[in-house]
């Protein structure tokens, strides 16, 4: 299995990609980010950990424009796009998926590969009335792009079936293969194994790696899936109650008492 | 009879059109629009007005369908900004406004007396027989080119992905696409849709007056467009042709049911219309022509 399109030729491990920088937000009085601040470095595999409404759903919708932060600043390849809409900031390079996946049930696999893509002219309104080869031309290409996720992704066999009928799986590679069409330089996963079959986390994270490796893109992934989780990245953020408790090489991270007993209660 | 069934197809059609306006803003779209007479009142009276005036009916009808949008834009704008059961209201009271503005702006609509001595189309061939058969062959042929062009629309990019606005606005916008424009653009095209439905009306009907333009009207379109599956335009089409049908068959009803007025028989109806919409969403949920997915 390998990604296709091009092979990037260099990766830059040292540059910052995305950063986070004190961020805070508040839900009427409850703190739920308090003075949050990480980053990813270009082409790395980032995990965040912590217990249910430790707030790194928060986190992502925040870094992804669609909540305002309270304070504090999120930065995308050097620039500032704490001010910037989820659209601007996913036009950037930044993607994300959702804990529950936010499908397109009506329309088949290959149509939300489709929708996902760049399309210049196709998706005007005056593309109805007129133009109509220039369409053609131009879905006939996003047609073989996407057919080729789809293959990598192994969702060949269900391209023309609504999504909608997807299994929770199938759904979180249907994501993962929408932001794929986008072109990302890197990708927010919120809980890409919940609910998947242990043979399909695998595949999942197969994916994920030879995404990384050919490609060059980031991955932030939020998970609770810890020993899927350690095999895949390089960096592991905790987060326990709104802040990031510690970060560090995952084995070392999840060893630490204070980590057990945030994250685990203390009886690992 | 046979004039009676022309007159009922004329009306069936103009409500075709309506139906399919509306089964674009909310079928395809997910915009409710509760609002759907409003723009059908715009257009009717603006190609009135406009032939009142001296002006071709041609060239009515069309600045009818664009008055009708270019009206539609700020609500459009509203859209953006409400969710949908705030969408449904506003749209509902701008309905209530419009109809209450042409009530009141008499130098201009002759409020509640009504605008008698419209042009009928094709009034040169007389009033019914041929020139209502004229009228049904041009309504036929409207509605042939706006189901292909809506059949067109929604196979398109564009089509889709107002389709994927639909399902998920939030995962539109995670994918860098903007979806304020498309839904300011649908609601326009089908407000459009809604004064042309009007034009018509108003060139068959000769005499408008406020009370024609009751939320009344938006209630059939909807209801047309859920017995025909909403999201379909087939639908749309089969939708207000079994409406008319239904309602049409329900005034033959009072010969069956004895004792009851003219004026009864109309809220039995109103009621048997009602039922009949809540058998179909309890039964066939997806509407005549949708399947169950």
């Amino acid at each position: 299995m390998s990604a296709p399109g091009r092979v990037r030729a260099s990766r830059n491990h040292a540059g910052v990609l995305l950063a986070a920088s004190g961020v805070n937000k508040h839900f009427g009085g409850f703190k739920v980010l308090d003075d949050v601040s990480f980053e990813v470095g270009a082409g790395r595999l980032v995990g965040i950990v912590g217990t249910n409404g430790a707030g790194k759903s928060t986190l992502f919708a925040v870094v992804s424009g669609r909540l305002d932060s309270d304070a504090g600043s999120v930065t995308f390849a050097g620039d500032d796009i704490t001010r910037l809409d989820p659209v601007r900031r996913a036009r950037l390079g930044l993607g994300r998926t959702f804990q529950v996946p936010r499908e397109f049930a009506h329309l088949t696999v290959r149509e939300n590969f489709l929708v996902a893509a760049h399309c210049e002219y196709g998706e005007t309104l005056r593309s109805v009335f007129g133009g109509w080869r220039r369409v053609d031309r131009e879905q006939r290409a996003l047609r073989e792009r996407a057919d080729g996720w789809i293959e990598f992704l192994g969702l060949m066999h269900v391209a023309g079936e609504p999504a909608g009928s997807l299994s929770g799986g199938q759904k979180k590679l249907l994501e993962l293969g929408r932001m794929l069409m986008t072109e990302p330089r890197c990708i927010l996963l919120d809980e890409p194994f919940a609910g998947v079959n242990p043979v399909l986390v695998e595949q999942i994270s197969q994916c994920i790696r030879d995404l990384n490796a050919t490609r060059g893109i980031a991955f932030v992934v939020i998970e609770h899936h810890l020993t899927a989780l350690k095999a895949l990245v390089q960096h592991l953020y905790v987060m326990d109650r709104g802040r990031v408790i510690a970060d560090g090489d995952p084995a070392s991270v999840l060893a630490q008492p204070r980590v057990l007993e945030a994250y685990m209660g203390g009886v690992i | 009879m046979t004039a009676y069934l022309v007159a009922v197809g004329i009306v069936a059609l103009i409500y075709m059109l309506l139906t399919i306006g509306l089964n674009l803003q909310y079928g395809y779209t997910g915009l409710i629009n509760f609002g759907v007479v409003a723009f059908f009142a715009i257009g009717a009276y603006t190609s009135a007005l406009l032939a009142l005036h001296g002006w071709w009916l041609v060239p009515a009808f069309g600045v009818a369908t664009v008055v009708a949008a270019i009206v539609a834009y700020p609500i459009g704008l509203l859209s953006l900004r409400l969710s949908d059961e705030y969408l449904a209201v506003v749209t509902l009271g701008f309905s209530e406004v419009v109809r209450i503005a042409i009530q009141q702006e008499e130098w201009l609509t002759k409020g509640v007396q009504g605008l008698p001595g419209i042009p009928r189309m094709f009034a040169f061939m007389g009033v019914g027989g041929d020139a209502d058969v004229a009228i049904l062959a041009v309504l036929v042929a409207c509605n042939v080119a706006v189901i292909g062009l809506m059949l067109h629309l929604v196979r398109s990019p564009y089509g889709r992905l107002i389709q994927a606005i639909r399902d998920d606005e939030v995962a539109v916008e995670a994918m860098g696409k903007d979806p304020r424009r498309l839904k300011v653009q649908v609601f326009m095209l089908g407000a459009g849709l809604a004064g042309l439905a009007g034009a018509f009306y108003a060139h068959f009907i000769t005499y408008l007056s406020p009370d024609q333009f009751l939320p009344l009207v938006t209630f059939y379109v909807w209801i047309a467009m859920i017995i025909g599956g909403t999201g379909r335009t087939t639908g749309a089409v089969a939708g207000s042709l079994l409406l008319l049908v239904f309602l049409e068959g329900s005034r033959f009803a009072r010969d069956w049911v004895p004792g009851v007025s003219e004026v009864q028989m109309a809220s039995v109806r109103l009621a048997l219309v009602g039922l009949g919409l809540v058998l179909f969403t309890l039964y066939r949920p997806q509407g005549l022509m949708g399947s169950r997915r």
